[in-house]
């Protein structure tokens, strides 16, 4: 990977995902884990915040145990979710009704790298309100700011 | 007069935000846009194809990105981002790459570093002979992918005309 780009990572429903996948942002091969995370009505919250914040953790270098992260069954299911040491991603994108399960985890990142963008999916639409950029930006209006 | 000075500033750094909200949800509101087309066609695509016929059943084993980003910091210390695809080609690459003298026989290529490997079409996922409407879905997810740098720019600007906006008004109240 040395002199490469850095990768786009996708936390969505399935069509987002694989839209996504179809612009060429996958990748995946037999010694890496995928870039990506199809969340399905079964998916746990824990797996996609795990998910979340092994992929921005770990881009930034960060060696983090996930201690929460050791149920056989989920590792049994999904072996390639730990996204451990990886630094090799720029951007992460994530719908917006899934960012709003871990909302903490993502007001929790404050490093520019990767870039956490949210897009909205299909059966939920944009708000605005809830996106992360502009509600710091809504805050500079607020005396709570102030204090 | 100081006070005025800073008034101004104020008043100049919070106009510079209502701009850059502008902008961001201008941005936004085309990204959203072409992301919904997407939805879209891939909905025609998989009402031709049959309902399982597009999704993750249908990914390869094995992927090589055909698109990656390029982060940098500008001299201001915000982060820029720049999206690139596969076969795109700087200025700069454009033209040989050696100033020595062609032979006729057997030209020695240079082999070129490319920024990635051949990967195959994500489109054979999903067989020989695809629906219109998937390529289609194809292009709007392409187009998505390039516009996401716009939008993730405004974002750190954002952030550092906030930090100094209430950085000046708390050191002066």
């Amino acid at each position: 990977m040395a002199g490469r780009g850095k990768l786009i990572a996708v936390i969505g429903d399935e069509d987002t995902v694989t839209g996504f996948l179809l612009g060429g942002i996958g990748e995946l091969n037999k010694n890496r884990h995928p870039n990506f995370l199809v969340v399905e009505k079964d998916t746990t919250v824990n797996e996609i915040e795990d998910t979340f914040r092994a992929l921005g953790a770990f881009s930034a270098g960060e060696a983090e145990a996930s201690p929460d992260h050791h149920d056989p069954q989920l590792l049994n299911e999904t072996p390639n979710r730990q996204f451990l040491n990886r630094d090799d991603i720029g951007i992460i994108l994530i719908n917006q009704y899934i960012a709003e399960m871990v909302r903490h985890a993502l007001d929790a990142h404050q490093r520019s790298i990767p870039a956490v963008l949210e897009i909205p999916s299909k059966e939920h639409p944009y708000d605005a309100a809830k996106d992360s950029i502009l509600r710091r930006a809504r805050g500079m209006f607020t005396a709570e700011d102030l204090r | 007069m100081a006070a005025a000075d800073l008034r101004a500033e104020l008043d100049s750094l919070l106009l510079q935000l209502l701009w850059d909200l502008e902008e961001l949800e201008s941005k936004r509101v085309a990204l959203n846009a072409r992301v919904e087309e997407g939805w879209l066609s891939l909905s025609k695509a998989r009402y031709a194809m049959g309902a399982k016929s597009v999704g993750p059943l249908q990914y390869a084993s094995r992927m090589e990105p055909q698109v990656c980003v390029c982060t940098s910091e500008a001299q201001n210390g915000l982060q820029k981002f720049r999206v690139v695809r596969a076969g795109a080609q700087s200025p700069e690459e454009v033209g040989p790459r050696e100033a020595a003298l062609r032979r006729r026989k057997g030209l020695t290529r240079i082999p070129e570093p490319e920024v990635f490997s051949a990967s195959p079409n994500p489109l054979n996922w999903f067989g020989i002979l695809v629906p219109h409407s998937l390529r289609q879905a194809q292009a709007s997810f392409q187009e998505e992918t390039l516009k996401l740098q716009m939008v993730l720019e405004m974002k750190p600007q954002m952030e550092a005309t906030d930090s100094f906006f209430l950085g000046l008004l708390v050191a002066h109240l």
